[in-house]
């Protein structure tokens, strides 16, 4: 058996490698989209000259594997460029990146709460009417796309009734002006991922109840809800540590959408508008700084599992 | 989304007639009982404006591709001149200017007692600087169209100089929009702090949103406003909802779309600025094309039905056009006869031209946006009803300004200046201008507009720049049914809004707050 450092270490340079790769795709991806940064962000007066002027200047008239290659060996130093409008994509980023973490963070620990809250009261009486309700409310839940969340929640909270706000305002500081204004988009982020993982825990811990350990710990009497915490969550945790780890892609996927919806001032937004500009280096700084926490979160599942399930490099 | 950059970029300066603004101003829904009407001082005032925050731009001469860094920095400098509503073209900076006889040489004289922000008087030095700063960026050439940076030259410490490389009567409106004026040599790094001479003053600014507090000592008169707090929003939808929901006071250019969810609302004002958009369909003129002759465009602009496609394709928030750009210009021929639908004429004129009927015209369009898609669609329709097969193609906006704009055969596109006949005449029409979307060379056209240029008398002027719209009119590739509305929300409290199109929409230093 390999010892612990050198099993994260394996697992992190795959990880960094995946990386490398996902951004040269970002990069090759947003060559294929027709026009460039230098059309898409000039005035639409500027003269063919301009125009290759611009190209110039923003290094586009190189070839694309030597942009990357610069792009990429100064991505350790923490530069990740400078957009097409001439702004430094780590200012473009600073505000807003921790914003987006604040949100999807928030949303993933009520997700995490939420979901094996209701897994495990659906799970202590298999068949009952609250894993009956669960699983329905669970299945339209995930179901439902952010975007219709989003505009229910705003239409009920904020239009008809007016408790809360319905679009984010920016403090001086560069986050929300208001704890309140965080409510509804952690609503429209929470409730479809908590459908998903929902289900995720209840099969789970169905999974568990059908082993050996479990089925002893039932026939030596114990009681229901000590069984289900001591025996099967335990056996349950690589499953469930997983459909976290893959929620979280899909909570910083759905914050593009509710960031437009709520204006609120994360990443995703930039990410939109970075698309629609053919900015590169904007895009793939986007892509970086969430992938950075993606893979974060999936080695942490990975460990997770590691340590439950038993060494497996 | 119906939002775009270049939505942002062009919607350009504009004026409306007096009329209509005086008739906009009372349509505004503005409360008009005891005080209320008296102009107050104080207040601030929370304005909502688009923006992208991939897009933000702090140097006032750089590319602006959001509404709402335009509108911070349009309040905290001044151009020379801004976009008037009696006249295209009013003083800002600039207090008056004269031409020389051969209307290549002008003098623009700086209005007394203009200072930065922190004390210091301008100097022609600091403007001199400026607009030679403005005329190297990469698109200075298109900005200051045939004024050369040594061209740009002080005359003392209050007189602006700029000649022209040719005869322009109309050089001064060329100094309306991105003319923004900082002190000499400041720093490239000093620019997101460095003090302007505008009604406001920078407080702080992050990431698109700011706060301005009033310019106590404005060379341009009193500014009632204490502050004003500018909200960046990505997406109109969230902007109409913010107003909606009393978060906001102002949402400037929030669409048709939100106009007609706000008007129901009684305790929210719906302001039309009219003119704000142009949103032509262009069709090519030149040899190859299915439009080179001139009795097909003209049976294409018979085809349209105008009135309705006002009121499909832009929710009534509009007004129907006559085939002439510059709808706003005080100019503009009203008088020319006004294009109607008559599908007989069409039917005629497109047999004497031996038009094929037998195929299909594809009609390209985007989505950059409301309701251009929309008329390409309605118009597909009336298309049909004379028996023309007109299949719309809809592009990705990269993909429409790589492949089609300038080259496709038939497509719509949309021009947010719109207060200047000669404007689209120089940039559109004439032959071998820089985006001539149809290809169109006209001798007749061509003449007309160099005369124009060239013509220092009012009236004379006046006369020869109606026969350029008769030919544009008459000829042209440009079939131009109709004008959008912009459209701005604002809580019922907000007075003194404005109400000119385009760039207008920034002239907030008359607003004030009743109780």
């Amino acid at each position: 058996m390999t010892s612990g450092i050198p099993r994260v270490a394996v697992l992190l340079g795959r990880r960094l490698l995946l990386l490398v790769a996902l951004l040269a795709a970002v990069f090759a991806a947003t060559e294929l989209l027709p026009g460039d940064a230098a059309s898409a962000t000039s005035d639409r007066g500027e003269t063919a000259a301009g125009l290759a002027a611009r190209r110039h200047l923003l290094g586009l008239d190189r070839p694309l594997p030597e942009r990357f290659r610069d792009w990429i060996t100064a991505l350790p130093t923490g530069d990740l460029g400078t957009s097409a409008r001439g702004q430094h994509v780590t200012d473009l980023l600073s505000a807003p990146f921790p914003n987006t973490l604040l949100l999807g963070g928030t949303a993933l620990v009520l997700t995490v709460l939420l979901s094996l809250t209701l897994g495990c009261l659906a799970a202590a009486r298999p068949g009952g009417p609250v894993d009956r309700i669960v699983d329905v409310t669970a299945t339209v839940a995930f179901a439902l796309p952010e975007f219709v969340v989003s505009v229910g929640l705003l239409l009920v909270f904020s239009l008809w009734t007016g408790w809360l706000p319905a679009a984010t305002l920016t403090g001086a500081d560069g986050g929300p002006a208001d704890w309140t204004m965080l409510v509804m988009p952690v609503l429209a982020l929470t409730l479809p991922q908590t459908g998903w993982n929902t289900r995720v825990v209840r099969a789970a811990l169905a999974d568990q109840a059908a082993t050996p350990h479990v089925e002893a710990a039932v026939l030596d009497g114990l009681p229901a809800h000590r069984v289900l915490l001591r025996h099967a969550l335990p056996g349950a945790l690589p499953a469930v540590a997983t459909g976290f780890a893959t929620s979280t892609g899909m909570l910083l996927g759905g914050a593009v959408v509710v960031e437009t919806l709520f204006n609120y001032p994360g990443i995703g937004t930039v990410l939109a508008g970075a698309v629609a500009d053919r900015d590169t280096p904007v895009i793939a700084g986007v892509v970086a700084c969430a992938a950075a926490v993606i893979t974060g979160v999936l080695l942490l599942a990975d460990l997770v599992r590691a340590r439950t399930v038993g060494a497996r490099p | 989304m119906d939002f775009t950059r270049r939505q942002m970029l062009l919607a350009g300066a504009a004026l409306g007639s007096a009329a209509l603004l005086t008739a906009c101003q009372d349509g505004g829904g503005t409360a008009s009982t005891g005080a209320g009407n008296q102009p107050r001082p104080g207040g601030t005032l929370r304005v909502g404006a688009l923006g992208r925050a991939s897009a933000i731009t702090r140097d006032p001469h750089g590319n602006q591709g959001n509404e709402s860094d335009y509108l911070v920095i349009a309040l905290v400098y001044d151009t020379l001149t801004a976009p008037g509503a009696k006249s295209n073209t009013v003083g800002r900076l600039a207090a008056s200017w004269t031409p020389s006889d051969d209307l290549r040489t002008w003098r623009f004289t700086l209005a007394k007692g203009a200072a930065f922000h922190d004390g210091t008087p301008v100097t022609a030095d600091d403007v001199v600087w400026s607009l030679r700063r403005l005329r190297g960026t990469p698109a200075g050439a298109a900005r200051l169209p045939g004024i050369q940076a040594g061209n740009i030259t002080a005359d003392g410490k209050d007189t602006v100089v700029l000649v022209s490389d040719y005869a322009n009567a109309e050089l001064p409106l060329l100094t309306r929009l991105s003319t923004f004026v900082l002190k000499k040599d400041t720093a490239g790094k000093d620019l997101a702090k460095a003090p302007g001479t505008g009604p406001f003053v920078l407080d702080w600014y992050r990431n698109g949103n700011a706060r301005l507090v009033r310019n106590e000592h404005w060379h341009g008169g009193t500014v009632l406003l204490d502050a004003i707090e500018v909200t960046m929003f990505e997406s109109p939808q969230a902007m109409a909802n913010a107003v909606l929901a009393g978060q906001i006071d102002l949402a400037s250019n929030a669409g048709a779309v939100a106009g007609r969810t706000a008007a129901a609302r009684k305790d929210i004002q719906v302001v039309r600025r009219p003119d704000d958009m142009a949103l032509p369909l262009v069709m090519r003129t030149s040899e190859g094309s299915p439009f080179a002759d001139p009795r097909v465009r003209e049976a294409f602009k018979l085809v349209v039905d105008r009135p309705a496609m006002v009121e499909q394709t832009l929710s009534g928030y509009g007004t129907v056009a006559n085939d002439v750009l510059g709808t706003a210009d005080p100019a503009y021929a009203k008088d020319l006869p006004q294009r109607a639908r008559d599908l007989d004429k069409a039917k005629r004129l497109l047999k004497e031209a031996d038009f094929d009927l037998g195929r299909t015209y594809e009609l390209v369009t985007t989505e950059d946006v409301a309701g251009l898609a929309e008329s390409a669609t309605l118009f597909a329709a009336q298309a049909r009803e004379a028996g023309i097969r007109v299949e719309v193609v809809k592009q990705e906006s990269g993909t429409f300004y790589d492949r089609t704009w300038l080259k496709g055969d038939f497509y719509t596109n949309y021009w947010g200046t719109n207060d200047s006949v000669v404007f689209f005449a120089s940039k559109t029409l004439v032959t071998g201008a820089g985006q001539n979307e149809a290809n169109f060379s006209d001798k007749d056209f061509d003449a007309a507009y160099r005369e124009v240029l060239a013509t220092k008398d009012a009236a004379e002027r006046g006369r020869k720049l109606r026969e350029l719209q008769r030919i544009e009119h008459d000829r042209s590739g440009y079939l131009l049914w109709g004008m959008a509305d912009g459209i701005d929300l604002a809580a019922a409290k907000v007075r003194g809004l404005p109400t000119l199109p385009g760039y207008g929409r920034v002239q907030l230093e008359n607003a004030w707050l009743a109780r």
